[in-house]
């Protein structure tokens, strides 16, 4: 039973979705919430498995094409996740032959200066540009700048929002998007399955999503409600972090103080999620309680290592530049992308696995 | 003339300050000697506050000299003046609006108790004793120094000045903001200090103030002490002709 | 009417707002009253208070210091990276200190001596620190310290833990400092009219450089005391803090345009709103009604304070 509650996260874990057709979002989200069972679990090196599989998703592969340049613009580089995709980009460009110039805006929040960094790359003759818009709204104007310039524009995870694209017309010429949703999906999953295992029913939890009306937060926070729900558990609190461990913190020991018999909180970020941790283990409750993160942080891994956190969802970042730059030369290379959605795989590192991720990146 | 053979306690030379294009000072010379009372008269903008001010550290000089004792300074600042004992009612901004009127009058002198904390009972009670030494009205001495009415805020700025004596004690305008009675207070007080032995400065553009304090009398017009003559041998009407510029043949005959 | 002439209305009515908050959420909230749950609030705003303290003072003198969420965070980080590097606690602790008063030093110099604007160049020094913090550690942050380091966190001494004991003393020192001692008679005097103290001959530029030093101080112990609860250094710990702490001073009572400050009412005013986020949290209300009512609390306060010292004004002027 445990096991495999413990497989399931996994699975759900590796998922890449390349669908054909109409890709929508939603089938996707159904169609990992249940039923994919793969059997095919990554054993010792959870890494090349998702390099195998991002690929195989990207088929047809396109020809190699030594000497293009693309651009790639970040939200900012002051967060490690951003860090460690701007080095799957560059040691991806590197393998492939090509050229890559990776650059960012100042802070997380900083929409207009993403913007501008954007518009100053569309005056430097790339081949094409992969952008990862902090919102859905804010590159939208240079997108539509690159349509007349005939830059194709290759959109990572956050997708344009679909209505302003439309009226500005604002063309993509190619999606690779996370699945946020999915992320908190899959840990309120976890937590649940943990629950159950250890024998409760209809256990209270809690959720706490990043900063108020912070996309990403929200998707992540949704899914972990559904997860819930779909377990019968007790939905007690939904709080905002606002992505802070102090907050966290703070908020984790009045959860506790309101509801002593509290057994698990799904965080939308690993960062959160420390701070949950540490205000348990002050509490004295860390084993009573089961608390999930996302992002996989270096500091997360110790973590589970030390039997503490619970679970973290890991985005592939290193390995999404591989795929991005796959799917630019695709897009240069003319091939037919227009009925198909790529996701960025994800992967549930639990205690129990965390030893096979430890060259992730 | 006994007098001029004394030492002056503070002689200035050539004096000069511009503020950007607004030449204050152009060259101004002043002395003041020991015990006496000098009247420094002059229209607006004369330079009156800009000389006293280079006196009392508050402002430095561009050139010229400033001899205090004997002892030649390009430039004093505010503590310098201080301790050679230059104290000075200001015309504007001389007290603190938020604090109390012991504050503002022990301001930048605060005694303390085992060298740290303010000894505030002790303030309280030597400014109320000083106030009424004085005779200088305020309702109650914790009140702040913004709720007082400009005549007692300048009772409050005269009695810092004073408080810890000094050699030379400068007056800038100090009854512009003040009624009959008050006027004639603070007159008083400044006639006894002369007696007392401190030399005074008065900036005043009241003739009547002028010739019943000052031995002497320095006019200034354009930054420059156009005359210096002695209360005793012209009339108020002369001194008025010397700050208009009106009678330059009047300043020959005088100086 | 008594209440609304004395000197300490901010502080009164924040005494107010504090019971009526604690009677109305005691009966909202089964959860609320108890000493567990006013000690979680105690702890939570430790690191608040030490912030404002800091705060108190620079607003008082008519400055602002928006540097310390970024100096909270560049302190913990040094004395992390001093920590790894095998450094004694005292040692890591006292060099991270120091490296964050350093940026407080930077900043007082060129406000006071330079008479740069506080606020821009506050501005220019939470980015400085902010980004010294994330190429240093290459935006990842540092974690795992030895457990004498974590007490300072949340190692408990008798019935109360570290960051309370250090939150309480340090806001009985500003106190005295501020209402007792020269340096708070002259940061008053700075605010209220930093000319008649200089005519006063004081040194001016010194004490106002100093208060910048002493907010930067304050910001490093809050970047130890974060890092030691969190086991963790985070380039970005302290985000936005600044904004929380002027709230509270100025809630508290403490003049915006200086001259004024009060330590018991940024004391009382981040009870309060740390209250709120407990009362709020225990009653499991959505965040975004959480920053509603946030709001609306310093709005409310706010108000009061302003009309009460409009009619004041009138009967003076
Ligand atoms: N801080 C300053 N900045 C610029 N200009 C100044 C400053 N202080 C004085 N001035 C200018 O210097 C000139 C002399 O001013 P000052 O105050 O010395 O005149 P005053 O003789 O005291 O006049 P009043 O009788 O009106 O007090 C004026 O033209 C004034 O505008
Ligand atoms: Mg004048």
């Amino acid at each position: 039973m445990k096991k495999k509650s413990l497989l399931v996260g996994l699975l759900v874990a590796l998922s890449l979705f390349v669908l054909m057709g109409c890709g929508e979002k939603k089938d996707a989200a159904d169609n990992k919430s249940g039923d994919v069972e793969a059997e095919d679990v990554v054993k010792n090196d959870a890494y090349t498995d998702l390099d195998r599989k991002i690929l195989s998703a990207l088929e047809p592969l396109p020809d190699k094409m030594e000497g293009v340049k693309i651009g790639v613009v970040f939200p900012t580089f002051s967060n490690p996740f951003y860090v460690a995709a701007k080095q799957g980009y560059e040691d991806a460009a590197a393998s492939m032959g090509i050229k890559v110039d990776v650059v960012a805006g100042a802070t997380e929040d900083d929409v207009e200066g993403q913007l501008n960094v954007f518009k100053t790359m569309l005056g430097k003759d790339y081949d094409a540009i992969i952008i990862v818009p902090i919102t859905g709204m804010n590159l939208i104007s240079g997108v539509v700048e690159a349509n007349q310039k005939g830059i194709p524009i290759i959109c990572s995870g956050t997708t344009l929002d679909k209505d302003a694209a439309a009226e500005a017309g604002a063309k993509i010429a190619a999606h690779m998007t996370y699945n946020f949703e999915e992320q908190g999906y899959v840990g309120a999953k976890y937590i649940s399955k943990k629950i159950k295992a250890a024998g409760g029913e209809k256990a209270k939890v809690a959720v706490i999503e990043g900063l108020a009306g912070a996309f990403q937060g929200e998707g992540r926070r949704d899914g972990a409600i559904k997860a819930f729900k779909e377990e019968g558990m007790n939905i007690v609190s939904v709080q905002a972090g606002d992505w802070d461990r102090q907050k966290a913190y703070n908020i984790a020991t009045n959860l506790i103080q309101a509801n002593p018999d509290l057994k698990g909180i799904c965080c939308a970020n690993d960062t959160m999620a420390l701070g949950v941790v540490e205000a348990l283990k002050v509490a004295g409750k860390k084993d009573q309680v089961y608390v999930t993160g996302v992002d996989f942080l270096d500091e997360a891994r110790q973590s589970l290592k030390a039997k503490e956190l619970d679970g973290s969802v890991a985005m592939a970042p290193y390995i999404t530049g591989k795929g991005n730059l796959t799917l630019a030369l695709k897009v240069l290379q003319k091939h037919d992308i227009s009925k198909q959605s790529y996701y960025s795989p994800i992967a549930l590192i639990t205690q129990e696995n965390v030893n096979d991720y430890d060259d992730w990146k | 003339m006994g007098e001029k053979k004394k030492q002056p306690f503070l002689s200035v030379k050539d004096l000069k300050k511009s503020f950007g294009r607004v030449e204050a000072l152009r060259g101004a010379d002043l002395e003041v000697y020991p015990g006496e009372t000098l009247a420094i008269v002059g229209d607006n903008g004369a330079g009156k506050t800009t000389l006293i001010k280079t006196l009392s550290g508050v402002i430095s000089p561009d050139s010229g000299e400033i001899m205090i004792e004997g002892r030649a300074y390009q430039e004093l600042n505010p503590r310098q003046a201080l301790d050679l004992g230059i104290s000075t009612v200001y015309q504007d901004l001389s007290l603190v609006n938020c604090r109390d009127i012991a504050t503002n009058i022990f301001l930048g002198r605060e005694p303390v108790r085992h060298k740290i904390f303010v000894d505030k009972r002790k303030m309280a009670a030597e400014a109320e004793e000083f106030l009424r030494q004085l005779d200088i009205k305020i309702p109650e001495i914790g009140v702040e120094a913004g709720q007082l009415s400009g005549g007692q805020r300048q009772g409050v700025a005269i009695a810092r000045a004073i408080k810890f004596g000094g050699k030379l004690l400068i007056f800038d305008e100090p009854t512009a903001a003040m009624g009959v009675q008050e006027s004639a207070a603070v007159l008083n007080l400044i006639r006894k200090l002369g007696q007392k032995g401190y030399a005074v400065i008065l900036i005043s553009h009241n003739m009547y103030e002028v010739f019943q304090l000052a031995k002497r009398v320095s006019v200034m017009r354009q930054g420059k002490v156009v005359a210096t003559v002695s209360t005793g041998d012209v009339t108020p009407h002369d001194v008025v002709a010397l700050i208009t510029g009106a009678g330059e043949i009047a300043a020959d005959i005088f100086s | 009417m008594k209440i609304a002439r004395s000197k300490h209305f901010s502080q009164i009515l924040l005494l107010l707002i504090l019971l009526i908050m604690g009677v109305v959420l005691s009966f909202l909230s089964p959860y609320f009253l108890s000493w567990n749950n006013f000690y979680n609030i105690l702890d939570q705003t430790s690191v608040d208070i030490i912030l404002a303290m800091g705060m108190v003072f620079v607003i008082a003198s008519g400055g602002i210091d928006l540097s310390i969420g970024s100096v909270l965070a560049y302190s913990g980080i040094m004395m992390a990276f001093a920590m790894k590097a095998g450094m004694a606690i005292p040692v890591a602790v006292a060099l991270g200190i120091s490296a964050g008063t350093v940026i407080g030093l930077c900043s007082g110099f060129l406000i006071s001596c330079l008479r740069l604007n506080p606020l821009v160049t506050t501005l220019g020094f939470m980015s400085v620190a902010r980004g010294l913090a994330l190429i240093l550690t290459k935006s990842s942050p540092i974690f795992g310290f030895p457990n004498a380091f974590k007490f300072l966190g949340s190692g408990r001494v008798g019935p109360v833990n570290v960051p309370i004991l250090v939150a309480l003393a340090i806001a009985v020192i500003s106190f005295i400092l501020l209402n007792k001692t020269k340096w708070g008679y002259y940061t008053l005097a700075l605010g209220g009219n930093e000319e008649a103290l200089r005519r006063a001959g004081v040194a001016t530029h010194r004490y106002r450089a100093s208060l910048y030093v002493f907010c930067a101080l304050m910001a490093a112990i809050a970047g130890m005391i974060t890092v030691a609860r969190l086991n963790s250094a985070d380039p970005l710990a302290g985000w936005m803090v600044e904004t929380d702490a002027i709230a509270a001073v100025v809630l508290g009572g403490t003049s915006l345009s200086g001259g004024r400050g009060s330590i018991l009412g940024a004391v009382l005013a981040c009870l309060v709103l740390g209250m709120l986020d407990n009362g709020l949290i225990l009653m499991a209300i959505p965040a975004y009604y959480q920053k509603l009512f946030c709001g609306l609390i310093i709005i409310i306060a706010l108000v009061a304070t302003e009309l009460r010292n409009r009619k004041e004004h009138r009967n003076f002027v």
